[in-house]
């Protein structure tokens, strides 16, 4: 285990009747916010939910601050909090009761950080949760596990169903909790363009498997849209760094991956034209997922 | 934490602006030492501090000042933090010079390959310099 890393997932599966995660590679840098991104059904929570031992993999190791998931479950769960849109605080009825019940399990909790995440979250004690909206609801969740102050924080989908607004509070203090460098988020998000403008490291997946992980801006720079004529009759195939898109007669729209060889590939076979185009986050994901989907 | 956390202000940065994010924040920098709102030796927040204002990555301001670092217009001392280097000031406005003037040969070659005569080019020129007014 790299020191430098927060989670290491290695050569993790866990097979389903009809779903199978893995083998599965993951390395979260400390430190990072880490994007965890895929269409719905990649394996994201599925992956997420083996790291907190919820479910038992088949096969690989996860380690988390450098401890093993399952041997030493009772320090990473201590060092690590997990926030889910499943959760549910209602039985607590208020706010303030949740809050207290919730902090006696965790001996770093920070009250004087609590009492500033209530502020820069519009919560209260009095708070009825029942009658909260959806965002509060949210909010109260990731308040409980940011007063922990973890090491690790998981969040599952944390921003869905948040307006602009909220989500640039959660965002704003996902920011301040990595300040010190030393905390780690691994955030699961379909919000890509917020993923793009936050996330320091992201991983794409498909079908229980890593398509791409690295920096964020390195990825998405990496990439082009290409468009190019060929001559008459020449085929062009998705391969090497080149992932075919659309085709109307002789113009073909491409991704094109610049640390292939694709373009002087396009040169070589009689593309004529080739132009490039920035991309975003957004474009790379729904031309890779759609791509590799078609085969 | 550092003092300079509250003073830093630059220019707002956004997706729909020109150029990716972590370039905005360089040319806003520069921008601020250039005017002379940051002198040299001036402390920077640190990159952690800087993308919390921002709402950017942590990765996206490390990037922009890694860039700021090797055009010798800030320097980093371990574990004291980033300033403004002596000369700054003039390395920036150097390097927008340099940025305007590749704009501009760009724009004049765009221009001719639409077949505008240098008068016609000079004109036009003097247009966009009135608009700007």
């Amino acid at each position: 285990m790299n020191t430098n890393n927060a989670i290491e997932i290695r050569g993790l599966v866990k097979n389903y009747p009809s779903f199978t995660l893995g083998p599965l590679d993951l390395t979260v840098p400390r430190g990072a916010i880490y994007g965890l991104i895929g269409p719905n059904g990649a394996g994201k929570t599925t992956a997420i939910d083996l790291i907190f031992g919820m479910g038992r993999n088949d096969a690989g190791e996860i380690r988390v601050l450098g401890l093993d998931h399952r041997r030493d479950e009772v320090a990473v769960k201590r060092r690590a909090a997990y926030v889910s849109p499943d959760l549910n605080f209602q039985v607590w009825g208020k706010a303030g009761k949740a809050i207290r019940f919730v902090r006696g399990f965790y001996p770093d909790w920070d009250d004087a950080y609590c009492a500033t995440l209530m502020q820069a979250f519009q919560l209260s004690d009095a708070d009825k949760i029942a009658t909260l909206s959806f965002g509060a609801k949210t909010k109260l969740s990731l308040l409980l596990a940011l007063s922990r102050r973890p090491q690790v924080l998981i969040l599952d989908e944390p921003t869905t169903g948040l307006d602009a607004v909220s989500k640039q509070q959660v965002f704003g203090e996902l920011l301040k909790a990595v300040e010190d460098g030393e905390r780690t988020v691994l955030i699961s998000s379909h919000g890509l363009s917020d993923i793009e403008r936050f996330a320091d490291h992201i991983g794409m997946i498909k079908n229980g498997k890593l398509l791409l992980e690295g920096r964020t801006d390195e990825i998405v720079d990496r990439f082009r849209f290409v468009e190019f004529f060929g001559g008459n009759g020449t085929d062009f195939q998705s391969g090497d760094g080149l992932f075919i898109l659309k085709r109307t007669e002789n113009r073909w729209h491409a991704l094109l991956d610049q640390k292939s060889g694709a373009h002087d590939w396009l040169q070589s076979k009689g593309a004529k034209e080739i132009s490039l185009t920035r991309l975003t986050l957004e474009d790379l994901f729904v031309a890779l997922v759609k791509e590799r989907g078609s085969k | 934490m550092t003092p300079a956390r509250k003073n830093l202000l630059i220019g707002p940065i956004s997706a729909a602006a020109d150029g990716a994010l972590y370039q905005q924040i360089v040319d806003r920098l520069k921008r601020e030492i250039s005017e002379g709102r940051l002198k040299p030796g001036a402390a920077l927040p640190s990159f952690r501090q800087l993308a919390e204002d921002l709402l950017v990555s942590v990765i996206t301001v490390k990037r922009a000042y890694e860039e700021l670092e090797r055009g010798g217009i800030i320097f980093r001392r371990q574990g004291l933090g980033t300033f403004v280097a002596e000369h700054g000031h003039d390395r920036s406005r150097e390097a927008k010079l340099a940025a305007a003037k590749n704009l501009l040969r760009e724009g004049f070659r765009e221009a001719a390959e639409a077949g505008l005569k240098p008068s016609e080019l000079a004109e036009l020129a003097h247009e966009i310099l009135k608009g700007k007014k």
